[in-house]
């Protein structure tokens, strides 16, 4: 009886000792393997622009360089749906549009019904980030509100914390993201609006091996890519990469040009690759 | 006036107001003075600096403590408030604003790693 109609594959005792991430098939458990190297460990603190931005493959998500699946957010509850089987909230960490958050809920459990938290409370959401048909939620196994609001601050800091610390490591020269934007504060005027592409170029052409920097790569891979005669130019290279400051992009281009990877053509804001795919 | 919930409202304090005029913001401060008629109040941040914030409606309640307001930025650095949320200090635990000051200019400096803008996912 436990060998029939596939219900070995999620039997208990047989799925544990097969399949050590418990997924039933084993094409999808080797999958599981390769892609949990850091994925199912870590709770990673994020704000709802990220979340709306990462880039995804399969079911993985990337922030930047950091892969999320389990992660926290804190924001302000606006609106929420109860149905028989969920309750909907909608989490505004003004950050962008609030994101929808969904909690099961045990249909068994009569006390439920009263927990239902009110619009206007600030919650601590952790979850896991869902997307389904393009469109983007969380699915959380806890909807804690804030008593502490200082708890506010300290996810504001633990975001900026965590992703700093699990990007990749700038290598080489200061051509590093991370130590031009220390010296450069608050010289963010607005051109429009604040900018902050961190899902970006992640995963397209994973270079890091040769030495250069993820932002270095990245001005690399956008100036071989570039198929006009005259290159492409320094405000074209900030318009594609919204999180690079100029400052961060025109070092990327020194180095880079220093190392012979490009050279410019019309004029010192051209530029073109030594070898470009034509 | 709701689309402005619907975008990103960078949170500022008051010396980044004038970067911000025309946009959505979320300024966190304390109440200092509000107006008899209840429809405008002036909040400090962190810094001690003050900013003046204008409601659509009278204010139907006590308003003192922390507050968190969205709005817009006029082109004179008011604030004119889509809505408003109290932080409660009513567990005992005060908030401080001089922290949150601290984490503001941190999310400043790494736009990055704290973005206010969804960019478009490859």
């Amino acid at each position: 009886m436990w060998n029939q109609g596939g219900y070995s594959e999620s039997s208990m005792a047989g799925g544990y000792t097969q399949s050590p991430g418990g997924f039933a098939s084993p094409a999808l458990s080797q999958g599981g393997e390769k892609k949990g190297r850091t994925r199912a460990n870590q709770i990673i603190p994020c704000t709802v622009s990220q979340l709306m931005s990462a880039s995804q493959a399969d079911e993985s998500f990337r922030v930047g360089d950091v892969d999320v699946a389990q992660v926290t957010i804190v924001g302000v509850i606006r609106s929420t749906d109860k149905s028989m089987t969920n309750i909907q909230y909608k989490v505004d960490d003004m950050t962008g549009a609030p994101m929808d958050v969904k909690q099961w809920v045990d249909t068994e459990d009569q006390s439920v019904d009263s927990t239902v938290l009110p619009p206007g409370t600030y919650v601590k959401v952790s979850g896991n980030l869902r997307s389904f048909q393009n469109h983007r939620s969380v699915v959380a196994f806890s909807v804690r509100p804030l008593e502490d609001m200082n708890e506010i601050t300290s996810h504001m800091l633990e975001v900026v914390q965590a992703h700093m610390a699990l990007s990749k490591p700038q290598t080489m020269s200061g051509a590093g993201g991370g130590m031009s934007s220390s010296a450069m504060p608050m010289s963010r005027p607005t051109m429009g609006g604040m900018d902050g592409n961190v899902g970006g170029y992640a995963g397209a052409n994973d270079m890091t091996n040769n030495g250069l920097s993820a932002n270095q790569n990245q001005v690399l891979c956008l100036i071989r890519s570039c198929p006009e005669p005259q290159g492409i130019s320094i405000q074209e290279l900030k318009k594609r990469l919204g999180s690079m400051s100029i400052a961060v992009i025109k070092q990327a281009v020194e180095f880079l040009s220093n190392e012979g990877h490009i050279f410019s053509t019309i004029d010192e804001d051209h530029y073109k690759s030594t070898d470009s795919d034509d | 006036m709701a689309s402005l919930l619907d975008a990103s409202k960078p949170r500022i304090n008051c010396s980044m107001l004038s970067q911000h005029i025309g946009r959505g913001v979320c300024f966190v401060g304390r109440v200092e003075k509000v107006h008899p008629t209840g429809k405008t109040f002036s909040v400090s941040d962190g810094e001690g600096k003050s900013a003046t914030v204008e409601l659509n409606e009278p204010l139907e309640e006590e308003l003192s403590g922390i507050v968190e307001v969205i709005g817009m930025v006029s082109s004179k650095g008011v604030i004119t408030t889509t809505t408003y949320n109290i932080l409660r200090e009513d567990k005992g635990i005060p908030f401080d604003l001089e922290l949150y000051n601290e984490a503001l200019k941190v999310i400043h400096d790494f736009p990055q790693h704290y973005p206010f803008e969804v960019a478009a996912s490859g």
